[in-house]
């Protein structure tokens, strides 16, 4: 089976990235789906904090670090690589990609490639859609509209967006639920997975103290969340190993 | 065999209509029964049950999301004694909607607790619908109907299920019970010093016809368990 590689990216910071890179992480670990993660916020990375033993932190302008993810994409028998691009990093990590042929080998079908680009509430966010445009064919786009941490999100203007939109005909999209503040901060200081923090596992494996209330909001965030996942159409492919489902069935 | 640890639920869609007196009158007769219940009041911010039981009685606030970890987590992480928890009418459907989220019923069954859920059906036939709703929803969890005389009932008097009625009571003898420090329990053992001799009788017969709806619950509940075994 073709391996797949999903960029999460943003032009800015604080729109929910990791929390859709994690999301995707645990997504892929309920339905037994080996991953691999790359964190790109060096030397320091927010990923790394809850993934302290399979994320790798790496440096995208850095040719060695290219390598480790790029070279092994084959090799690693790994059928799903995420990688979490650094805050406003997104437009120069395609163009990276573009310039070193990663795009044009995913066009080829040497792999699958997916970008969860995460939008956060101002206009500014559509721009950056017309601004990457000119590299998404080949790319299974996705638009995640982040409401986790927002209370009233802004409405899209049906028109502006069918104006950005129209540069990018596949575009999916999909909206990141809702999660109470409470829950989300105490698995943010835990520093654990949702399924471990869902699971009342603490980070280093002993038994949680976490709330049985706020370990029940994050299973059912989750549990949303997945279904979110589940319309996404590069999902599916990595699902039933790119087979329509009936195929898979049989198999 | 020994009783399961209950977790009694006391609530209806509507308010003013014997909840708290129903809660007050219940925990006594636990206390009576040699039991030790613990009691979460979500009536804010008057907590009448905290004022009638200070020690041994939590206040939460439902509407926010450490009203409900206290009440929860406190169920959770002190499991093996009974619980009264008594839902103010206008956090009542929120309450539902977070057990079924939360899968409270499944993981405290999964704890040895089993449930009792009293809900006082008011006089229209909206809130007969919703107990109607609410015992479908639980099932097989034991969704008790209560009928308050004194308000009147949309619910059925005698049915196949267990119904528990509060009598009619007189009307001069409310300000007495419902003081904070009057108790059901010392009345009952015979400290009647606080109702006025010619109201103790009829407060005698409304406790009497109350606890002996209230002793039939135990049993319901055992039954329950053999049919759901």
């Amino acid at each position: 089976m073709k391996p797949t590689l999903i960029l999460v990216g943003a032009d800015k910071g604080g729109v929910g990235k990791t929390t859709v890179s994690r999301a995707l992480l645990d997504f892929f670990a309920r339905k037994n789906v080996l991953t691999r993660s790359f964190d790109t916020e060096n030397p320091r990375g927010t990923l790394k904090r809850f993934y302290p033993a399979s994320a790798e932190i790496i440096d995208l302008t850095n040719v060695a670090h290219q390598m480790r993810l790029l070279d092994t994409m084959e090799t690693a028998n790994v059928p799903v690589t995420i990688v979490d691009l650094k805050a406003g990093n997104l437009s120069y990590a395609l163009e990276t990609f573009d310039r070193i042929g990663v795009l044009e080998a995913a066009r080829a079908g040497v792999f699958n490639l997916g970008l969860f680009h995460v939008i956060g509430p101002s206009i500014a966010s559509l721009d950056e859609i017309a601004e990457i445009a000119n590299y998404l064919q080949g790319v299974s786009y996705v638009v995640a509209r982040n409401f986790i941490n927002e209370t009233n999100f802004f409405e899209w203007d049906a028109a502006t967006q069918r104006k950005y939109f129209a540069a990018i005909p596949k575009a999916q999209e999909i909206a990141v639920p809702k999660l109470n503040e409470m829950a989300y901060e105490q698995v943010d200081l835990a520093g654990v997975t949702f399924k471990d923090f869902i699971d009342n596992h603490a980070s280093d494996g002993s038994p949680g103290k976490f709330s049985f209330v706020l370990r029940g909001y994050v299973r059912k965030w989750c549990s949303e969340i997945d279904e979110q996942f589940a319309h996404v159409k590069l999902a599916q492919d990595i699902l039933t190993g790119g087979r329509a489902p009936q195929a898979a069935y049989q198999a | 065999m020994a009783d399961k640890p209950t977790i009694y639920i006391i609530c209806s869609d509507r308010h003013r209509n014997g909840k708290t007196l129903l809660a007050r009158v219940l925990i006594d007769y636990l206390m009576l029964e040699g039991k030790d219940p613990f009691v979460i009041d979500a009536n804010v911010p008057e907590g009448p049950l905290r004022a009638a039981f200070p020690g041994r009685t939590a206040l939460v606030d439902f509407d926010q999301i450490p009203g409900q970890m206290k009440l929860f987590d406190t169920i959770m992480g002190s499991i093996g004694r009974d619980y009264v928890v008594d839902i103010p009418a206008s956090q009542t459907e929120k309450f539902f909607t977070a057990i079924k989220e939360l899968d409270v019923l499944q993981e405290a069954t999964r704890r040895g607790f089993q449930f009792a859920i009293l809900f006082i059906v008011d006089k229209e036939l909206a809130s007969y619908d919703n107990a109607e709703d609410l015992r479908v929803a639980l099932a097989p969890h034991a969704v008790i109907y209560v009928r308050n005389n004194y308000v009147g009932s949309f619910a059925p008097p005698s049915s196949r299920e267990l119904t528990i009625d509060i009598p009619p009571l007189e009307r001069d003898i409310f300000p007495y019970i419902e003081d904070r420090y009057f108790s059901y329990r010392a009345f009952l053992l015979g400290d009647e010093a606080a109702i006025p001799p010619k109201l103790v009788n009829k407060l005698k017969a409304f406790l009497l016809a109350m606890v002996t709806g209230l002793q039939d619950i135990e049993p319901e509940l055992s039954l329950r368990r053999l049919r759901n075994l």
